[in-house]
């Protein structure tokens, strides 16, 4: 009777010992990062694995007087430390500088085992860190030199992200609403309690950010709302408004859908010579180290781009249930692929006349860095040529040198950007909790 | 057969192996039906519920085989019957799907399908041929009769 089960627990230790062969089963990426970026990106075929591949650095901070690495003819200074994951930026007109500071409000609910588990894993970055829900201003001290003021400007947020000035009110996206609160030039704490504008999808809050941009016209504000999942696996029913770029009238709070199957789009911003309206998108996970590349894309009016049913165009994603050859007929090939999990999380237009000519006209990325590639991708911030109002490329590595090279230790990681009235390139990085700000060598 | 068990004295491993056992067993039948159910409709509410039966079924499964070690190094050495090495053999390639199965439902929506769906097949299809050849060989729910020895 007993002598079976000798055998069976032998049989248990033969399978943690397969357990542990696959999970170091990871694939490695194989493709030339270079060809995945541009417009025409190099798609292997999609994999399905059975422990995705991971690999996250663990984040330190910044150590002393360590910084960034810029590139050549260009210097970074440290404006502000300290902060409570700073993700983004704007600059008010009086040079005061509003820092959001926020992270996701963590109340997906765990319905997975794997949710469990990942969880965990990507914590260990530091990007999980409680954000302040807060928004501070930096102020310029009266010398010059040195740290700049720091004042905490309005608290008790919800996971806020967008942050937008129009006239004298102030607009702040929280994950579930857009506030609007009446701005004071020169106050450090914000004294009006503030109303309500419109509400923002707020079920399940799997991507949470709320990207925001104003029109030239300043009659509508444009709001990046991504989706619910990575690939549908939560029921395509709580995707309702979700990776979509929303339109918002700023006059009533009315919105409606401006342009969907965005999977999630950031750094919403209008291209300054066309007027035309763009995103940054981070695109679907696991079905591959070279799988799919981020992009940078104009966004047209009604135009979908393809998420949950394919991607970069007619690539059809098998994972979603009932597929819909209709929808992925439709889909429109983003403009310009950024590279493979990269995490492009902050866009800028350079209108500036501080830095080298070369970057006048072109736009700035941050790449917030990958957490499901071998090696590391993103981490760092470049820039993308534009020739008649759309990137051309080559991209060139502006800001580098957030990560150890042995790609262990995390120092920083970009995420918001903004510029100041002197032409300087302010950076929220939400490991260091630091804000940079970079110009041209004195 | 009988008299290989002349006694009923009451084990605590024992206990707890019998009230464990067949836990496992039945919550991969579980994800099996779930798996078929979630294959044709596509409703995410049926993978996500086979993806916790197929965890929990090996997590439940680990304390059954700890009592086996027990037992091994311990208990007295017994007859071994071909029904129950061929037994064995069905369990170790069904904790080995289960624990594979447990990856593939990892994956996000429909990437779970079809591997998910053989993988249960083939679990709940080893332990239940496992369990139908071994009721062959025990005593108990059969009519015993009491033989005078």
């Amino acid at each position: 009777m007993y002598k079976h089960k000798q055998g069976r627990s032998r049989a248990l230790v033969t399978v943690a010992g397969l357990a542990l062969v696959l999970t170091a089963c990871g694939e490695k990426a194989r493709v030339d990062p270079s060809l995945q970026i541009g417009g025409n990106p190099t798609l292997p075929a999609s994999q399905d694995f059975l422990v995705p591949p991971m690999q996250v650095p663990k984040g330190v901070g910044w150590k002393g007087n360590a910084m960034p690495a810029v590139a050549p003819g260009l210097q970074i200074e440290k404006i502000a430390s300290g902060l409570k994951h700073p993700r983004n930026v704007l600059v008010l007109p009086n040079q005061d500088v509003l820092v959001v500071e926020s992270n996701g409000p963590g109340e997906e609910a765990v319905t997975t085992p794997k949710q469990l588990i990942a969880g965990v894993v990507k914590n260990q970055s530091g990007k999980g860190a409680k954000g302040g829900n807060r928004i501070t201003l930096l102020r310029k001290k009266p010398g010059g030199t040195g740290e700049w003021e720091q004042h905490v400007y309005i608290e008790n947020l919800h996971s806020p992200f967008g942050v937008q000035l129009v006239g004298d009110s102030l607009y702040v996206a929280n994950t579930g609403n857009i506030m609007k609160y009446k701005y004071t030039a020169g106050e450090t704490k914000m004294s009006d309690p503030g109303t309500e504008l419109a509400d923002l999808p707020n079920t399940v809050n799997h991507h949470w950010t709320k990207a925001m941009a104003v029109s030239p016209d300043g009659k509508k504000l444009y709001i990046g709302s991504g989706s619910n999942s990575n690939i549908g696996e939560n029921g395509l029913e709580v995707e309702y408004r979700r990776a979509a770029v929303l339109e918002v009238d700023i006059t009533n709070g009315a919105s409606r859908v401006f342009a969907s199957g965005i999977r999630n789009p950031t750094g919403l911003q209008f291209e300054p010579t066309t007027g035309k309206l763009f995103a940054i998108a981070n695109e679907r996970d696991e079905i591959g180290a070279d799988l799919v590349p981020d992009y940078l894309t104009s966004v047209q009016e009604k135009g979908f781009y393809g998420w949950p049913y394919s991607y970069y165009g007619q690539n059809v994603d098998r994972r979603v249930l009932k597929q819909r050859p209709d929808m992925v007929a439709k889909a429109i090939k983003p403009d310009f692929a950024m590279g493979s999990h990269v995490a492009v999380l902050g866009l800028w237009f350079y209108t500036g006349q501080n830095m080298a000519q070369k970057y006048k006209g072109g736009a700035f990325v941050s790449e917030h860095g990958s957490w499901d590639r071998t090696p590391l991708s993103g981490y760092q911030v470049v820039f993308v040529p534009f020739e008649n109002g759309m990137p051309k490329g080559p991209v060139q590595p502006v800001v580098t040198g957030f990560h150890s090279q042995d790609e262990k230790e995390l120092y920083g990681a970009p995420v918001g950007l903004a510029q100041d009235a002197d032409g300087g390139l302010l950076i929220a990085d939400d490991v260091g909790n630091v804000i940079w700000r970079v110009s041209s060598k004195q | 057969m009988k008299a290989d068990y002349p006694s009923a004295r009451f084990s605590l491993p024992s206990a707890i192996f019998t009230l464990l056992d067949p836990i496992p067993f039945g919550m991969f039948v579980g994800t099996l039906i779930f798996d078929i159910i979630y294959a044709k409709t596509g409703e995410i509410l049926w993978v996500k519920g086979a993806a916790w039966l197929v965890s929990m079924g090996l997590v439940f499964a680990i304390l059954p085989q700890i009592i086996n070690l027990f037992m091994v190094f311990v208990g007295k050495t017994r007859v071994r019957t071909r029904g129950q090495v061929i037994n064995f053999w069905l369990n170790v390639v069904a904790i080995i799907a289960a624990l594979v199965n447990a990856f593939v439902h990892s994956r996000d929506a429909y990437a779970t399908m079809p591997d998910g769906l053989w993988l249960s097949i083939l679990t709940v299809l080893a332990m239940a041929i496992g369990r139908i050849i071994l009721s062959g060989e025990r005593i108990i729910y059969k009519d015993v009769t009491h033989v005078q020895a």
